[in-house]
């Protein structure tokens, strides 16, 4: 090989080697641009907050709910793999209020998690307190809060705004968009606000009972004073429950009985023969086959008009 | 020439006593000086390199050295308890990232390091065998602490409470390990780290027993109504958080008041950094905000005034050994006269006689230097290690 070959060669292999540098710089500056032209990714702990976070964010961010299908997310355990997938998180939305008790032991770090309650905690609706003691820490009290935050609209439109504040902070570039489009999701939530609030103003009948103790912020924004059992939908309730609710209705009757699922035909039949209405009225903790949250509430809405029309047909 | 190495390599082998101790002498005078400015330089850097890493460092008032030292270095004694509530504080400024650290109890001789997974990409450092922690009970060793431990992932280890006769009810709780770090050279390879909220659980603040609202619960219960259940002390506490007992864990209290040793603050930018810190630094303010940089500078230019005395020193202890040491080669000399005139007599010119002496101290010379370049290198690579624990040691 000639010399001058010989350095052509080398320069040749250090201008690569100079251009691979390069490209190697250019990457980790890439990693550290703002993220206004990245897409932020953002895992939630239940399908509303999900929702928000897919109408405040657009295609600037990629919303993740891991919840299996067919799964509560209020009493889910997610695998320690997918702890590490919140972990990957720019941010994760938590519902607040104690809601997915699996959140207190993840590990995540803080500056990731978005409490969406936070600063709410004088609107969350008690939800019964127990008190214990042993040993020399003495008494302490587990005080719980009801965990339903979004089926108040307002509490829910409070939610959507420290969503699209976490977004603003993390892109600032884009915060004119979020704010944009919480702007529209607030005029949605408002209008769904006005109209559970016609529904349960023209309900008939003197009382509301809830299959189970999660319409707290519902009763609390409509001021419905309803009663909770815990009945599973797909069971029996059996004779003493029967027998339980026999007594509350003869301190004070009820004519409409909000139920997660679909009851029991036996069940909704017998309840309809005390004078109770069964109604479907789904909370949307988890993501729908179909639809999204507003659906899920429209065809909530639907249902008690249907109710109303009934009652009003029986009436002529 | 050959042959005047030999006479001179034979002449020191046979008086080999004269001749280890010259060359100690000068190998300790070579070897000091030398020693301490690589030692006090390389583990200087080290030091400060952690130190400038770490941008901001939030903690209760008190002392910034002790701050600094327990939270770079895992050592000294432990600082104040700041409130949790600070690393919502610093996130609400959006200026920093706030990471939480927590330490105070140990397993073995290991800190165990309470934090945020945040930390892990903070300080770089990646998991070479398992994962990172996930949930409350999980713990991920750094390199050493694996190695001292003997554990890895799959493996449990035990806290201990921080005192013999801790009386408060911090019981030791078995963690379970799931990963074990790639090695770093820093303090972070002893560590035991666990989730802020796992070393809430150790430190008492939290606690798992038997769910005392079950009707089932055992026979601890002494009065039970709808609102209030009263157990003796002789409920059983959980020693390991495992995923079928975890909803029986809890905390008493609001977290924003529980403790902290520390929060690391990674500003945005320094301009970030120059605002958060200037949130803070009113005379009753109750959070202490060091620049860590600044805190090591300080304790290193004390070590670095006290080195140019002991190299002072060094200098002078020097001179007079090398005086001695020219002073027992004349008497050498003269007492070797007779040997010297039998080399004459047998035909060595003065020319060769004063080769011959000079290869003497030639091989003594080399021999002290190679040697004190043999223990230059070994403190090279043990000596900082070794400064760094006799500097943490007075901190511990």
């Amino acid at each position: 090989m000639s010399s001058k070959a010989l350095i052509v060669g080398w320069a040749t292999l250090l201008l690569g080697l100079a251009a691979c540098q390069r490209a190697d710089e250019d990457l980790s500056a890439g990693a550290d641009t703002p993220l206004a032209t990245e897409v932020v990714t953002v895992y939630a702990v239940n399908y509303p907050l999900a929702w928000i976070a897919e109408r405040i964010g657009g295609d600037l961010v990629d919303v993740s709910l891991p919840v299996p299908d067919g799964v509560d997310p209020a009493h889910w355990q997610p695998s320690p793999e997918t702890v590490l997938d919140y972990q990957q998180a720019d941010l994760v939305l938590l519902n607040g209020a104690g809601y997915a008790g699996w959140i207190q032991f993840a590990s995540l770090s803080p500056s990731r998690l978005v409490d969406t309650t936070r600063g709410l905690a004088d609107r969350f609706v008690p939800a019964g307190e127990v008190t214990h003691s042993h040993g020399p820490g003495g008494e302490h009290d587990h005080a719980d809060v009801a965990t339903h935050t979004w089926l108040d609209p307002g509490l829910a439109a409070e939610q959507a705004r420290a969503i699209a504040e976490a977004f603003g902070k993390l892109a600032p570039a884009d915060e004119g968009e979020f704010q944009q489009r919480l702007q529209s999701l607030q005029a949605d939530l408002a209008q769904l606000d006005q109209r559970f609030a016609a529904a349960f103003r023209d309900q008939p009948g003197a009382g509301v009972l809830y299959s189970h103790p999660v319409y707290q912020y519902l009763d609390a924004g409509y001021g419905l004073e309803g009663r909770s059992v815990t009945w599973e939908p797909f069971e029996d309730p059996g004779g003493a429950q029967w027998k339980k609710l026999a007594d509350t209705l003869n301190q004070r009757p009820a004519a409409v009985m909000l139920w997660e699922a679909e009851p029991l035909p036996s069940t909704a039949e017998r309840l309809r023969g005390m004078g109770i209405e069964p109604i479907v009225f789904t909370t949307g903790a988890a993501r729908p086959a179909a639809g999204d949250y507003l659906t899920l509430m429209k065809q909530n809405l639907e249902r008690l008009d249907r109710l109303k029309l009934a009652d009003r047909e029986t009436d002529n | 020439m050959k042959g005047i190495l030999f006479l001179a390599w034979r002449y020191l082998a046979f008086n080999r006593w004269k001749t280890t101790i010259l060359i100690a002498a000068i190998t300790v005078i070579v070897f000091l000086p030398l020693a301490l400015e690589l030692v006090l330089e390389r583990s200087s850097e080290r030091l400060r390199a952690r130190a400038e890493a770490t941008p901001l460092l939030f903690g209760a008032p008190g002392s910034p050295l002790e701050l600094a030292l327990n939270s770079l270095y895992f050592s000294g004694e432990s600082p104040a308890p700041l409130k949790f509530s600070t690393v919502g504080e610093i996130g609400d400024s959006a200026l920093a990232t706030a990471i939480p650290l927590h330490l105070g109890v140990k397993v073995g001789s290991q800190p165990v390091v309470g934090t945020s997974p945040d930390y892990f990409a903070f300080r770089e450092l990646s998991v070479a065998d398992g994962r990172l922690f996930a949930i409350s009970g999980e713990t991920v060793l750094g390199a050493a602490a694996a190695t001292a431990l003997g554990a890895g992932p799959g493996d449990g280890v035990v806290t201990a409470p921080e005192t013999v006769f801790d009386v408060t009810g911090t019981y030791p709780i078995r963690l379970r390990v799931v990963g074990v770090l790639a090695p770093t050279g820093t303090p972070d390879d002893q560590a035991v780290f666990v989730d802020v909220r796992t070393a809430w659980i150790i430190g008492g603040i939290g606690h798992g027993h038997e769910d005392l609202a079950d009707p089932q619960a055992s026979g601890t219960v002494l009065k039970r109504d709808d609102a209030n259940i009263v157990a003796n002390a002789a409920v059983v506490q959980y020693r390991e958080i495992t995923p079928d007992n975890m909803a029986d864990f809890h905390f008493h209290g609001a977290t924003d008041a529980f403790p902290l040793s520390a929060v690391i603050a990674v500003p945005n930018d320094d301009k970030s950094g120059v605002l958060l810190e200037g949130r803070y630094q009113s005379a009753d303010s109750p959070v202490l905000v060091v620049r860590p940089a600044e805190v090591m500078d300080e304790l290193l230019a004390t070590v670095f005034t006290v080195r140019q005395y002991v190299l002072a020193a060094v200098a002078l202890v020097g001179i007079a050994t090398l005086a001695t040491i020219a002073l027992v080669f004349m008497l050498s000399i003269r007492l070797r006269r007779a040997e010297i005139r039998t080399m004459t007599r047998i035909g060595a010119g003065p020319g060769r006689v004063a080769a011959i002496l000079g290869a003497e101290i030639m091989l003594v010379l080399v021999a002290s230097l190679l040697l004190a370049g043999l223990l230059t290198a070994l403190a090279a690579a043990w000596g900082d290690e070794l400064f760094r624990w006799l500097l943490l040691a007075q901190n511990r």
